[in-house]
């Protein structure tokens, strides 16, 4: 979890022009919460409380943490940083794309 | 590292129940120290590539002050004795592997590809080499041997978990290189040679990977009611933004 002080600066720096998606694999929903919590992720937080067997996990074949997406303004899958330090630069490539018409 | 008296308690321990273990020409105390008696455990095989580990750092930290062969050749020899004397186990096995592995990190590739060939095509190893083959390519940045090494093997064994898991590295060459067809299509012979083994399933992941997680394709759906919202959301209820999934776990 060493990536949530990165994770919570860009949220921040980006609020508004793009969006930031937890998805936690974690088997217990308290668990999530209470995680949530105290690590003030205040970001959007999917949880299904099935691991790596959640429907979202399974969809994008997750077997370990953290793994990260970034999704263009269409809905495609843009990049898949290798970790949270190269998040912002496939982020300002996908804000560079002019929106679709 | 342990302490001398007890690594010469433990080699005289071993040397005694095995009958003159030939120490490898030139090599190290330690790895000479660690003759393995003939029950030896995936545990004592760990234990081993750790010590190797150690004392392989310890050569590449002394830089150009070294002196003597690298130390992953003697290593390499006490640690392959083991698969010799059982090559059926689950030990000898993973002696096999983690003993070429030593030598491939330490960039001796042609005693690796020595250690590699002289392995027979139906031997258990082969299950889980193809993967250390693959890291010497990738080290290399050439994947001519492992591509003509494991379509040999592939060809030739009788195995079909190690048919399949020479393909599915195959597969991952092609796909690193670009040619998602052809990536596809080895995978999904992987697939079919082995059903219900994890070579398999691996290949099933990665022909999945492949068809829906490549970069371009539309994103996988996401849908939900977050744990810190009331509103429901998808993927198309952000459209224009762009979104940023972090899959994560508490610690």
């Amino acid at each position: 979890m060493e990536e949530v002080p990165l994770l919570k600066t860009l949220n921040a720096k980006y609020a508004g022009r793009a969006v930031f998606l937890g998805i936690s694999v974690d088997v217990s929903l308290p668990r999530v919460d209470s995680t949530l919590k105290s690590k003030g992720m205040t970001w959007l937080q999917l949880a299904d409380g099935k691991g790596f067997d959640g429907q979202i996990a399974r969809a994008y074949r997750i077997q370990g943490t953290p793994e990260l997406f970034v999704v263009d303004r269409t809905g495609r899958l843009l990049a898949r940083p290798g970790s949270a330090d190269q998040i912002e630069a496939r982020l300002l490539e996908a804000l560079s794309r002019a929106p679709e018409q | 590292m342990r302490h001398p008296t007890t690594r010469l308690l433990s080699a005289l321990a071993f040397s005694a129940v095995v009958a003159a273990a030939p120490a490898a020409g030139g090599g190290t105390a330690a790895a000479q120290g660690a003759q393995p008696g003939p029950n030896v455990t995936v545990a004592d095989i760990r234990q081993m590539v750790a010590d190797a580990r150690k004392e392989v750092e310890t050569y590449n930290a002394a830089g150009a002050g070294r002196t003597g062969e690298h130390p992953a050749i003697a290593w390499h020899a006490s640690i392959w004795r083991v698969h010799a004397r059982a090559p059926q186990t689950d030990a000898g096995a993973l002696a096999a592997i983690e003993a070429v592995r030593l030598l491939v990190r330490a960039e001796l590739w042609d005693r690796a590809h020595a250690a590699v060939e002289s392995l027979e095509v139906n031997d258990p190893a082969w299950r889980r080499l193809p993967s250390v083959i693959y890291e010497e390519a990738i080290a290399r940045k050439n994947f001519e041997y492992a591509t003509a090494t494991l379509s040999r093997t592939a060809a030739s064994t009788m195995t079909p978990p190690i048919k399949a898991a020479a393909l599915v590295i195959i597969g991952r060459i092609n796909r690193r290189q670009g040619d998602l067809a052809a990536a596809t299509r080895v995978l999904a012979e992987a697939r079919a040679a082995a059903p219900g083994t994890p070579q398999a399933e691996e290949a099933d992941n990665l022909i999945y990977e492949i068809e829906h997680l490549t970069i371009g394709l539309p994103a996988p759906p996401v849908s939900g009611t977050p744990r810190n919202s009331r509103r429901p959301i998808s993927l198309a209820s952000f459209k224009g933004k762009p979104i940023v999934l972090v899959f994560w776990a508490s610690t």
